[in-house]
């Protein structure tokens, strides 16, 4: 490709002048070139779609009331600019901020309603509620605060106008009405107002001043879970409710935070350890002659193909009595349920002291043959000359690593099991799924969580992708 | 020897050392008896919020005066593992939820400890405040191993407003299984997105049907008969509803379960407990919906249902166990029970509280409340547990409802082979 | 000698921690596997009667089943993939560095991230449903973009070559004047009314909660559906892993190869079978025998769905393993528990050991 590119835009003056019939291949080669990257271009999107087509969705689901809705659109209420506005003016009305609304002293909360009423039906002003409504099923259930119900002044409804309209071949006429409510008591501030509207049977919802969350009851009724949101409780309510909802009522701590603090400490710690280790037995494996090599290192490929299932009976047992008993000697009793087991019974893997290996063999010798003839030893050589010029290695090692370990599910789920805040991260998700679908799947939380979640390693990737290719590569190519 | 040494600390003046002595003793004592610690777990999810507080606002106020502190573990995921594991590793909690469905071999392996003792001898907890089916289902051979913190039962839970735009009355609880499917059907006339009962291929929602027919899981001889005429008949009317729409899967309205088929106001009626009443609050809140028993059986004139409770247990192997049967009667106070049933969380354990004025008032979470809990002493009840084979039992039956509610066997095949599996299970 | 003792002290900290890890583990989960141990009480000696109770247990057959399949399948699945997603990215190009980051996205999320979504996805009224649904409303459209392009592309090429131009059937920039065209044609249907969507069912599939297999009623060779979702996930999140392996091995092997192969007349599908694919054999042997070894080893997407699927449609050796050794609400049954992980260990050795034969005899 890069060659056609620099034929098309090598002058023709350098080369002896050509005759038309050789001009013209050139030109259909350069031609070719194009149409070759261009369909090309068309094929990696079309695999792009694929790979990133579902994280893109479950992204843009994870904004709406109900992820599974039917059919799926792309456009849900929390994007559209004009519900941006109106929760922003929503949740100045009700005495918050543009961004964080609430409902608080002094608000005063105007809001319109319109109506398609088809012909030969008497228009009715909707009976407007304020309901006094416990969060659900979720884990917000016992979270307390005020209700604004106990606050809120509903005015009369008045009609403010009529048009004529038609609708799915139906005419008829749009009707609007507006109210206002009103904060009436003295500094209680509730966090949300919630809104119920109802109307006859045949009466159908048309618009309001902001998008409803859910329309009930075949249509009668229309539901807001709060009215005086501001910008990113409307929009990322989903996401609000599984940072709100999840904190321990123990330590007050947010748990989400706790618990991707946690991923990145046993990451960043085992990045070290596999790091030290791993350079060290690579080295030794590489480079220094000592009666069972060979073994150590088949025993090595060996423990690379049996699975975990097989080892982690045992290490279940010898986490839970210490270590034979060595954790006693810095007065833990039982290394389950804390990070230094799981640190200790993953120092370093298999095929991280494989991919050293591989690199240091691949180094010249000649380097460390004139280092010890000047009487430096192996531990002179290895820090001062070979380390050095792993980096490459290291960074393969070091960037594998942190994904397996911020990914890691199994080991965790089986020694971290209380209290809350010592899960890592991916245990934390599946408490989430836990928490969020006891009786049915609560999907906004949880794709919320799941996008959380997968933020940090996606930031961590983007951020160093180059050593990533590179640390894949090297587990291959020289093997 | 003995006595003389006894008589000399009996003088005054001895004595009176001696009740100096005590008294330092004592106050030495103190600050480890402060330190006596209970542990509490439950699992995860959203329990633990409620947990949380019911120790914060009724727990800690009541034994930390009595020098106990308590500390609560909750286990995110597979608590029964979780359980098992940490008793067999002697680092289980000291207080600890057990589910009834798998109460049966903890009790069985006395990893519990016997709460008779304990019971007569206190003033706040007697065996007699609980209602009894609940506190059968968690005895063993006369001696109990838990008090039951909550249960719930079955019911019918139906969507007022598809009845009253058909025309047809409500569901009562006259209505035998002819009256109320007749009822459903006139429902589901009402056009082709409209269903009758959501049909959850369980036998957690259909055992109660079966139940009703006076079919037992379980013959004298330990094994289960799935092609007894009685479990048939309720097996092929509860599969059978679904012809005309009557019935319909809650995977056919796009839900996993009846609560969420309820909330689609497209279906009818739904077989489910008091959990539901949570996922209507922040799914549906506006829903008109009523509660009533389940229907009888035409020919037992009776209902069946089923008992889902959890217990508070005390690990048989604790260091603490007077004080941790003092942390289990805090959670279990009556005012601790008040609590958790006017937030609507869970119902109560102790009998007295039918009393209760939440049960009188007239919204239709209390109400359904209500239902559910009469639910316990009505017609043929089980505890939803089945000796010790755990959710292995139900598996035969799942599968058999799953495959012909999902149009994959026909009713005599699927029972044949649901049987033949109990045959390889529980013995023929 | 000097050289040993350094060797051996560089060594200690691994060699530890595999000795204690791997080495102790292996072993007493050998040694348990012959015997009754659950935990609590001391472990008897049993002899092989964990083995013989393993297999006539139908869960334990039907694991082993699903194991065997689900791995053969994903592998080559994930391997074949692999192989044409790095070809295709293979190309120097402005961007490839985006695309390249693009299609690694699933990879680097977490299993648990990726089964949820996929949960999601999965669900009745979900995007996969979905999309079928479109498909089979919209697939009109597609086949006459199809049949259109390819008669534009006939066209051109008579065109061209009754003019005397050298082109080839699939003339790279006669393709894309063929699509473009084509798809301003289909356009030009639907707005004038001569194509319309399909009315179809609302597709309903169930994928998870189902006893359903593919192919129905084959017996033990049919997998079941939820399986055969959780292939589509695992192919779809490990074939870009594998697919950077690739990548690393192409861009390794010299030009000259293909010039030498070009010169001799070979075509572009000769050359990739005859230079690209034996070029990669070591490459081959690496990313088959991890994805085997992985693949056997399924274990959080089963823990994930939980119970939204049936666990004898979904369960694996590894699943098995874990239940056992941990079931709920009974006394752990270490023995038989160590004796599937035995069969799951030498079920690997095998697996590597025989995919090592036929690399190396294709070669």
């Amino acid at each position: 490709m890069a060659d056609a590119r620099t034929s098309v835009n090598v002058p023709a003056a350098t080369a002896a002048p050509e005759t038309p019939a050789e001009l013209e291949r050139r030109n259909a080669a350069a031609r070719r070139a194009w149409a070759r990257a261009g369909l090309v271009y068309v094929l990696l999107l079309v695999f792009s779609i694929f790979f990133m087509g579902p994280f893109l969705f479950a992204t843009l689901s994870s904004l709406k009331d109900d992820p599974i809705e039917w059919p799926p659109r792309i456009d849900p209420p929390q994007l559209k600019p004009a519900n941006w506005v109106a929760a922003w003016r929503l949740g100045k009305a009700g005495g918050g901020s543009g961004w964080f609304g609430s409902f608080g002293p002094g608000a005063e909360v105007p809001f319109e309603v319109t109506y398609f009423v088809p012909d030969g039906v008497e228009p009715q002003a909707p009976i407007v509620r304020v309901p006094r409504r416990l969060p659900g099923a979720g884990i917000g259930a016992v979270r307390p605060g005020a209700f604004a119900a106990d606050y809120a002044i509903v005015s009369d409804v008045v009609e403010t106008g009529r048009k004529p309209a038609e609708q799915d071949g139906v005419t008829g006429q749009l009707v609007t009405y507006s109210f206002t409510i009103r904060h009436n008591g003295e500094d209680v501030v509730a966090d949300r107002l919630p809104l119920d509207l109802e109307v006859p049977f045949r009466q159908t919802f048309h618009s309001a001043t902001l998008a409803p969350n859910r329309i009930e009851r075949l249509g009668r009724v229309q539901s807001w879970n709060n009215v005086t949101p501001g910008v990113i409780p409307y929009v990322f309510y989903n996401y609000t409710r599984v940072f709100q909802e999840n904190y321990s009522r123990t330590t007050g701590k947010n748990l989400f935070l706790t618990w991707i603090g946690n991923s990145f400490f046993l990451a960043v710690v085992k990045v070290l350890t596999h790091l030290v280790i791993a350079s060290m037995t690579g080295y030794a494996l590489a480079r220094l002659r000592f009666p069972g090599r060979n073994a150590l290192f088949m025993l090595i490929l060996f423990s690379m193909m049996i699975p975990g299932q097989v080892t982690f009976i045992s290490n279940y047992l010898v986490l839970r009595d210490g270590i034979f008993g060595l954790s006693r000697l810095w007065g833990q009793e039982t290394l389950l349920n804390s990070f230094t087991g799981v640190i200790l019974s993953g120092l370093c893997g298999g095929s991280a002291v494989f991919i050293m290996k591989q690199f240091f063999e691949s180094l010249p010798r000649e380097l460390e043959e004139s280092a010890r003839i000047d009487g430096a030893g192996p531990a002179t050589i290895y820090s001062r000359i070979v380390l050095p010029l792993a980096r490459p290695a290291l960074g393969a090692v070091a960037i594998l690593t942190f994904q397996g370990v911020w990914n890691e599910f199994f080991w965790p789920l089986i020694v971290l099991t209380t209290p809350q805040d010592k899960f890592t991260l991916t245990v934390g998700l599946l408490n989430l799924r836990q928490a969020y679908g006891a009786v049915a799947l609560d999907w906004g939380p949880l794709l919320a969580g799941a996008f959380i979640s997968a933020l940090p390693v996606i930031i961590v990737f983007l951020v160093f992708q180059r050593y990533f290719v590179e640390g894949i590569s090297f587990t291959g190519i020289k093997g | 020897m003995q006595s003389g040494r006894l008589g000399r600390f009996l003088r005054p003046s001895t004595l009176k050392t001696g009740f100096v002595a005590l008294l330092i003793a004592v106050l030495i004592a103190l600050p480890a008896a402060a330190q006596t610690t209970v542990r509490v777990s439950g699992w995860g999810g959203t329990d633990i919020a409620i947990v949380e507080e019911l120790i914060e606002r009724f727990v800690r106020p009541a034994v930390e005066p009595q020098g106990i502190r308590v500390v609560y573990e909750p286990i995110a995921d597979a608590y029964e593992t979780y359980i098992v594991n940490a008793l067999s590793a002697g680092t289980a909690p000291d207080v600890f939820y057990v589910d009834i469905f798998w109460a049966e071999g903890l009790m069985r392996a006395g990893q519990l400890e016997p709460l008779n003792d304990y019971l007569a001898k206190s003033s706040v907890l007697r065996a007699e405040h609980i209602i009894p089916e609940l506190l059968d289902a968690f005895s063993l051979n006369g001696q109990i191993y838990g008090i039951p913190k909550d249960f719930n039962t079955l019911a019918l839970f139906f969507n007022k407003d598809l009845f009253d735009l058909a025309g047809v009355p409500y569901p009562d609880a006259d209505d035998d299984w002819n009256t109320l499917a007749d009822k459903l059907r006139r429902v589901a006339a009402l056009g082709p997105d409209f269903y009758g009962l959501a049909l959850q291929p369980e036998y957690a929602r259909f055992g109660a049907f079966a139940l009703a027919t006076g079919w037992e899981p379980f013959d004298e001889n330990g094994h289960t008969n799935v092609l007894d005429p009685r479990f048939v008949e309720a097996f092929k009317w509860y599969t059978g509803l679904l012809a005309d729409r009557v019935g319909v899967h809650p995977q056919d309205v796009g839900q996993g379960w009846g609560g969420g088929a309820l909330s689609t106001d497209q279906v009818a009626a739904a077989v489910e407990g008091a959990w539901i009443l949570g996922f209507l609050r922040d799914s549906a809140p506006n829903l008109a919906y009523g509660a009533v028993p389940l229907p009888k059986h035409p020919g037992t004139g009776q209902r069946g249902n089923l008992i889902f409770t959890v217990s508070w247990s005390i690990n048989a192997r604790s260091q603490v166990k007077e004080e941790a049967f003092k942390v289990l009667e805090a959670l279990t106070s009556p005012e601790a029970q008040q609590w958790v049933l006017e937030r609507g969380l869970a119902l109560p354990s102790r009998a007295a509280l039918v009393d209760n004025p939440y049960f009188a008032q007239p919204d239709p979470e209390a109400q359904a409340n209500l239902v559910v809990f009469q639910g316990a002493s009505d017609g043929y009840v089980h505890p939803f547990k089945f000796l010790n084979y755990g959710g292995d039992w139900m598996a035969p039956i799942n599968d058999a409802l799953g495959a012909v509610l999902l149009g994959e066997l026909d009713a005599d095949t699927a029972l044949r082979e649901a049987q033949q599996r109990f045959d390889a299970l529980t013995g023929r | 000698m000097q050289e040993a003792l350094a060797a051996y002290l560089f060594l200690l900290p691994f060699v530890l921690s595999l000795l204690i890890f791997f080495g102790y583990a292996f072993v007493r989960a050998i040694y348990f596997s012959f015997t009754d141990y659950n935990m609590f009480d001391d472990p008897n000696w049993v002899g092989l009667a964990n083995y013989i109770a393993i297999f006539r247990e139908t869960r334990f057959l039907v694991a082993l089943r699903n194991s065997i399949g689900f791995s053969l399948i994903v592998t080559a699945c994930q391997t074949a993939f692999a192989l044409v997603l790095a070809v295709v990215l293979n190309n120097k190009i402005k961007g490839i560095a985006f695309f390249r980051t693009a299609y690694y996205m699933p990879s680097v999320a977490s299993s648990v991230v990726v089964t949820l979504i996929f949960l999601w996805a999965f669900q009745r009224t979900g995007l996969i449903n979905y999309v079928i649904e479109w498909f089979l409303q919209y697939w009109p459209f597609l086949a006459a973009f199809l049949a259109l392009a390819a008669v534009l592309q006939l066209l051109q090429v008579l065109w061209d070559r009754s003019r005397g131009r050298p082109v080839r059937w699939f003339e790279p920039g006669a393709v894309l004047t063929s699509l473009m065209l084509s798809a301003a044609g289909v356009t030009l249907l639907w707005a004038t009314g001569t194509l319309s969507p399909l009315e179809v069912e609302p597709v309903r599939i169930v994928w998870l909660n189902t006893r359903r297999s593919i192919p129905e009623g084959g017996g033990w060779l049919s997998l079941s559906m939820p399986l055969v979702s959780i292939m589509m996930l695992n192919t779809w999140t490990t074939a870009p892993t594998f697919m950077l392996l690739y990548l690393a091995g192409l861009q390794d092997i010299p030009r000259e190869l293909y010039e030498a192969a070009a010169v001799d007349g070979a075509n572009r599908w000769q050359q990739f079978r005859f230079v690209t694919v034996p070029q990669l054999k070591h490459i081959t042997f690496l990313v088959v025998a991890l994805g085997l070894i992985g693949s056997l080893q399924m274990f959080d997407q089963v823990a994930i769905i939980g119970s939204a699927a049936p666990l004898e449609a979904v369960i694996t050796l590894a699943y098995y393993v874990y239940s056992n050794a941990f079931p709920g609400g009974a006394l752990p049954r270490v023995g038989i528990a160590s004796a599937a992980a035995v069969i799951l260990s030498i079920l690997t050795l095998i697996a590597v050991l025989i995919q090592r034969r036929v690399v190396e005899g294709n070669g």
